[in-house]
């Protein structure tokens, strides 16, 4: 069967999201491999697991008649096999041969077309066949027992098919479209009741229509639970195209790296993981190539010729933290120090931290040389605000000569937002939760004028405290003090937001806005409030940025 | 108030079912101009019905901050937010002033909803095409770069909006 007669065009996508991930896995095995035999080790529990993915990658291909994708799984798979009886043969030409056939693979098999060229492919089966009858104790090298082998789809060892479904991700969005509804009309609901107690009085029918309202508001609660964790994927899935990626880029750059990943297992909903790849490929491509050392200098600096990049992903509070850490040289703080002092900004009076900071502002990477991987026209900035847009924040700390780390913190979910309901001005906005970190009255006399910003004591600091009404541009900003403040945060940033009333907790659904109202940065998107009204969520990482003001 | 109401309800509640009549009438009087109507100041301006989804009452319209001019705020159309567009502003008059028989056109505009807050809507009228001349030069107006054309009809004059033009709002 040859590409060209490939009859199964709507099976190609099923047959790429059950092989990817298999041909990604047999790629970090085979770099994980490369590590153990220069420890010593011999590796042979992953080449027996190597052999069983390659096996059904070359099944499920011969099925597809995807001829090159077959004939480089069949030729690892040999090449797997052999080296499993010979470890006189496991030398690191052997790991270059496999990694680049892993690599290979990947690209094979995501790429997945009937148009395939089958040259490179070719060209690789040939140097596996020459390097194993070139090898040392090649004569039982041969392929031909398993040439003959029945051929066809065989689904991975034991995975518990029965259970399981596949389902477009959009029903899932359609269904939370549904959830979103249905949270709406509870809050409807109680508001009516809120005004029927109001006006006939407490009474055994009321009492009930409470307790129904409660026990709703209890099913909508699971109902969202159950939902929200459908949409959960572990993070390994982003995370686990990094061993390849690592090991390509410190080849590139002359470097030698280990990579650790942990806290895979930590759970993201797919919408901020499918944004969340571009910006820590970024990150750690950048730790590769700009934030390690050489291994001479790495030496000469008394430390590991191996470079050390940490990947960690933890769940801490609802939120999702993600760290990208290198024992590299650190920041270049008199690079961006001259990069903002070139771009016209003050820097003599900032502290460390808000130096090291600058490196999100755009036109301040301080990479002294443009490399294929890391410069790839994607900044610190274009990675910040991907983040940022994601409800995120980042922050970078660095000392010199001891590395530099990078730490994501993202909300689990963008769909459903718990929040803090405030008035300003008689409008109703979001500020969710995640970024609040308490409400306050605000006594006229703890909040003091410095240069014509409101300043008060909070936990001990001195913070910001500004009017909501100026920093949402509101028509009637009455001038007096409002009544109540919020302290926002967002990272190490915070500030006090004045505002007339508290409303209350409440989950919301979050709405994009309309391509017609421009590009507010004030706001992220918008709400239906129990009452019916739209209200605006607050963009609490931009106002805190102070990049987003109105007046 | 209530003959207020009914006067506007009754040709909204007519406009779904001329649809299909519209649609049967064009093969007689072929040159029939299917226009929604409605007021802004003392004028009458007219829209092609075929580019209105439905008429909404005005229920709290939420201001945005940092919105294009011209934009009023975000309303709730059946759990989709709607923007809606200060068409008044847009035109040169003063902003509206919501009262009872303000209402929203919803209309469609390259396969996206915009609402368009009006003083009242009056009702679905059908113009003879020839009724219509090109927008009248000598009255210089900020409004007349957004009407394709004037139709007088039955001593009404109707000003046909250029829709494309007047939601435009980056212009």
């Amino acid at each position: 069967m040859t590409a060209g007669e490939n009859p199964f065009g709507d099976l190609l996508q099923d047959y790429i999201v059950e092989c990817l991930p298999l041909a990604e896995q047999v790629g970090d095995a085979f770099v994980e491999l490369e590590r153990s035999w220069q420890s010593g080790e011999p590796g042979d529990d992953l080449l027996t697991t190597v052999k069983g993915r390659l096996h059904t990658i070359k099944g499920n291909s011969a099925m597809m008649g995807i001829a090159p994708a077959r004939d480089i799984a069949h030729a690892l798979e040999d090449a797997c096999g052999f080296l499993g009886r010979s470890p006189d043969a496991c030398t690191a030409d052997a790991a270059a041969l496999l990694i680049a056939g892993g690599g290979l693979l990947v690209e094979l098999v995501g790429g997945a077309s009937p148009e395939l060229d089958p040259a490179s492919a070719t060209a690789f089966v040939e140097r596996v066949r020459a390097y194993l009858t070139a090898a040392p104790g090649a004569a039982t090298a041969g392929s031909d027992r398993r040439q003959t082998e029945r051929r066809g789809p065989r689904s991975d060892e034991g995975e518990a098919a029965g259970n399981t479904v596949r389902i477009d991700f959009r029903r899932l969005d359609a269904m939370l479209e549904v959830l979103g509804e249905g949270l709406i009309q509870h809050s409807s609901l109680v508001e009516l009741y809120r005004r029927l107690l109001r006006k006939v009085g407490a009474g055994v029918e009321l009492e009930e229509l409470d307790q129904t309202v409660l026990s709703l508001q209890k099913t909508l609660t699971r109902l969202e639970s159950t939902l929200m964790e459908a949409r959960l994927l572990p993070v390994s899935t982003v995370l686990g195209r990094f061993p390849r990626l690592v090991r390509d880029v410190a080849h590139a750059e002359g470097k030698k790296v280990r990579l650790e990943v942990s806290g895979g297992e930590t759970a993201l909903d797919k919408a901020v993981l499918d944004r969340l790849g571009e910006p820590l490929l970024h990150l750690v491509s950048n730790a590769v190539a700009h934030g390690l050392e050489h291994p001479e200098e790495r030496t000469r600096a008394g430390k590991p010729a191996e470079g050390h990049i940490r990947l960690r992903a933890a769940s801490v509070s609802g939120r999702v933290i993600i760290r990208v850490s290198d024992d590299g040289r650190g920041l270049d703080e008199e690079a961006i120090r001259a990069k903002a002092e070139s771009l016209g900004l003050d820097v003599r009076n900032v502290d460390i931290a808000q130096l090291h900071n600058l490196v999100f502002v755009s036109g301040l990477s301080t990479a002294e040389r443009v490399t294929t991987l890391s410069g790839r026209g994607l900044g610190l900035d274009v990675a910040a605000n991907v983040i940022h847009a994601l409800g995120g924040t980042i922050e970078v700390e660095s000392r010199k000569g001891q590395g530099t780390a990078f730490t994501l913190s993202l909300p689990v979910t963008l769909a459903i937002v718990r929040s803090l309901i405030v008035e300003v001005d008689r409008e109703r906005y979001a500020v969710p939760l995640s970024h609040v970190a308490e409400t306050v009255r605000a006594e006229p006399e703890a909040i003091r004028q410095i240069n014509n910003q409101g300043v008060t004591q909070w936990r001990g600091d001195l913070i910001h405290v500004a009017d909501a009404g100026a920093v949402l541009g509101t028509p009637e900003s009455s001038r007096g003090l409002r009544p109540f403040y919020v302290v926002m945060t967002a990272g190490a940033k915070r500030r006090g937001l004045l505002v007339d009333r508290l409303i209350g907790h409440q989950d919301i659904v979050v709405k994009g806005l309309d391509p017609a109202l421009g590009r507010p940065t004030v706001v992220s998107g918008t709400t239906i409030l129990g009452d019916g009204r739209v209200a605006c969520i607050l963009d609490v990482v931009r106002i805190l940025d102070g990049v987003a003001h109105v007046n | 108030m209530s003959t207020d109401a009914r006067a506007v309800a009754e040709p909204l509640l007519g406009f779904a079912d001329s649809l299909p009549a519209a649609a049967a009438d064009t093969a007689a009087p072929a040159s029939m101009l299917h226009l929604l109507t409605f007021t802004l100041d003392r004028e009458e301006f007219g829209i092609p019905v075929t580019q209105v989804r439905e008429v909404i009452r005005v229920d709290g319209i939420t201001r945005v901050p940092q919105v294009p001019a011209h934009v009023r705020g975000v309303t709730n159309l059946r759990g989709r937010i709607l923007a809606v567009v200060e068409i008044r502003t847009r035109l040169g008059l003063t902003p509206a002033v919501v009262t009872p028989s303000s209402r929203i056109v919803v209309v469609e505009l390259v396969g996206r909803a915009l609402g368009l807050l009006v003083d009242r809507v009056s009702q679905v009228t059908k113009v003879p095409v020839d009724s219509v001349a090109p927008p009248p030069e000598e009255v210089v107006t900020a409004e007349t770069d957004f009407l394709t054309g004037v139709a007088r009809w039955n001593s009404r004059l109707i000003m046909l909006l250029d829709l494309d033009k007047v939601l435009l709002l980056n212009a």
